[in-house]
């Protein structure tokens, strides 16, 4: 199968701040998902192959033509970026049907096109609304309307999920996954492994402007796994409960809180900390006050995985 | 894949630019701003009232009034103020905003947005500023309505203000193209170069738009006349023809040079 999209030792400076170094990547049809923490250089990313940006090196092609200042590739692409940003004084119906016009539809396409577009976002009934009126979740949802309003070949969605009820996520993603049923190309950005995950297992992990590793979900999950996790236990007398871990292999360090209440954990199996857990609490007979994981997100992931 | 036919039919500038208009004619006439600006250009109107009924029956005394004040309101300040925010938001905001992601990666040229969004705001300025306009001279001079006259005067006056609002809406939006502080230049050329200049001899006055807008009034006031009189104290104005081109080259070079812009350079929004 040959890319959709493709770059080759991309990179992007601001000023002295390096948003993306030396990426190449080929992105086929079907899901992709960029992964990494915010300011990882996954928007930096998606503005280059949009054509927002110049690349400083390097070379960005969709479909195999260059984009910057190819306008004639706009049509084929759809894009929905990770600003909350809109045109605040228009309701939704006039900022879709605005947009849909700069492609030339005739008047009427344009009218069908922006009712079906908020019927896939469930924003029909709000469509007479200011946008300045809608709520988080309603103003992500116009925003992915007017990327696939116009039925593009190539969708490309930064952080799409952020600002989303449980509800929206779960149709957003059915939305997406339906489009990569259709054989279109998907490029997904989020900082959030499990909703990536819920979308496509084919990830790139970005990191510091870099491809930090690409492949399977469940290369990535190995990756992950392999990280050691800090879990905080509060409860009255945490020293009870760290007795019933010191024989625990699994476990690599333990430390009390100041407070004389907390006790951190380093443990390589979370999974299986946990579930020893409940039992040491039950026979340690203390009432837990709360359990966190302070380092249980991407960012700590990452900094494991580039050895900080 | 399906490869990009690079002969697939683009639109045309012109379409795109039409295209661009409609899209900012439409959203330009939905914000606060035009509402505040087109609520300004009420004041000439209130003034002319005024005026019309302090000066009952004395209609040459109207007519002088409104060339000394109503238009050096309008070309000194009205349009002045309303070229300098639209023409220096013709690109600053929607990168600010951060909307320009939703116009950039639509099938239109990037020389079509500045030029669409131009065409689009000045028509915007254009409206607001005959609608002022027409009712202020007409409630001025309107006990001379039947006088074949007062219309020629009147489509001068709104040819001057058309011209100027082309003219500066251009030049600021060439200055929102190429600098960051935009806004603030613009204010200090607006209001402080275009104005202090008149008062400099021989050729130097050239070098401001206002004098050539001045050349063009149909009523030009003379030196020492009239108390407002001074602001136009050192008029030697350029002939009608020549004013014109340097106003419509104005308008031209400075939009074409803020194309050329926004095409090659990467505008990015400040974090």
């Amino acid at each position: 199968m040959t890319s959709e999209i493709a770059t080759r030792n991309l990179s992007k400076w601001y000023g002295n701040v390096l948003g993306l170094s030396d990426v190449s990547l080929e992105i086929e049809a079907g899901i992709t998902g960029l992964l990494g923490p915010n300011g990882a250089g996954k928007s930096t990313f998606m503005k280059l192959v949009t054509g927002q940006m110049k690349p400083n090196i390097g070379t960005v092609s969709v479909r195999g033509a260059a984009v910057w200042n190819n306008t004639s590739l706009f049509s084929t692409i759809g894009f929905c970026p990770e600003a909350d940003a809109f045109y605040e004084d228009v309701t939704g119906w006039e900022f879709l049907t605005g947009l849909l016009r700069l492609y030339g539809f005739p008047d009427r396409e344009v009218r069908e096109r922006a009712e079906r577009a908020l019927d896939i976002v469930d924003l029909a009934a709000d469509k007479d609304r200011k946008i300045k009126g809608y709520s988080r979740g309603m103003r992500q949802r116009i925003k992915f309307a007017q990327a696939i309003a116009h039925d593009p070949e190539i969708i490309i969605l930064d952080e799409p999920l952020s600002g989303l009820d449980p509800l929206g996520k779960r149709k957003l993603i059915k939305l997406v996954k339906d489009y990569r049923a259709e054989g279109k190309t998907i490029l997904v950005s989020s900082h959030v492994l499990p909703e990536i995950e819920a979308m496509t297992s084919r990830i790139v992990l970005v990191h510091q402007g870099k491809i930090l590793a690409q492949g399977d979900i469940h290369y990535i999950r190995d990756l992950i796994e392999a990280h050691p996790h800090m879990i905080s236990v509060t409860c009255a007398d945490p020293r009870a409960v760290a007795a019933r871990f010191v024989a625990d292999r699994s476990i690599l360090k333990m430390s009390f809180g100041t407070d004389g209440r907390t006790l951190v954990v380093e443990t390589h199996n979370r999974d299986a900390f946990f579930s020893r857990l409940q039992e040491a609490v039950l026979e340690a007979g203390v009432e837990v006050d709360e359990i966190r994981s302070p380092d249980d997100n991407l960012q700590a992931v990452f900094d494991y995985l580039v050895g900080k | 894949m399906k490869p990009v036919d690079s002969n697939a039919p683009r639109p045309s500038p012109w379409l795109s630019v039409r295209r661009v208009f409609g899209f900012f004619f439409f959203l330009g006439r939905r914000t606060g701003r035009a509402r505040v600006f087109f609520l300004l250009g009420l004041i000439p109107v209130a003034l002319a009232v005024m005026v019309r009924i302090l000066l009952a029956g004395r209609a040459a005394e109207a007519m002088s009034v409104f060339n000394d004040i109503l238009m050096v309101f309008y070309l000194q300040f009205y349009v002045v103020i309303l070229a300098l925010f639209y023409g220096t938001s013709v690109l600053a905001e929607d990168i600010e905003g951060r909307t320009m992601a939703y116009l950039v990666t639509r099938p239109v040229s990037k020389p079509s947005v500045v030029v669409g969004k131009y065409a689009a705001y000045s028509a915007l300025m254009a409206i607001m500023t005959e609608v002022s306009l027409t009712l202020s001279f007409f409630i001025m001079n309107s006990g001379r309505l039947g006088e074949a006259s007062l219309y020629r005067v009147f489509f001068g006056y709104a040819g001057v203000l058309a011209l100027a609002i082309l003219a500066y809406t251009g030049l600021f939006t060439f200055l929102g193209s190429l600098l960051k502080r935009a806004l603030l230049v613009g204010l200090v050329f607006g209001f402080g170069w275009e104005n202090v200049i008149q008062y400099f001899p021989g050729s130097t006055q050239k070098f401001s738009v206002v004098h050539y807008l001045k050349s063009l009034l149909p009523r030009r006031p003379v030196t020492g006349r009239g108390t407002l009189s001074v602001l136009l104290f050192r008029l030697e104005p350029t002939a009608t023809l020549p004013a014109i081109l340097v106003l419509v080259l104005v308008g031209a070079v400075c939009v074409g040079l803020a194309c050329w812009l926004f095409r090659t350079k990467e505008y990015l929004p400040e974090e």
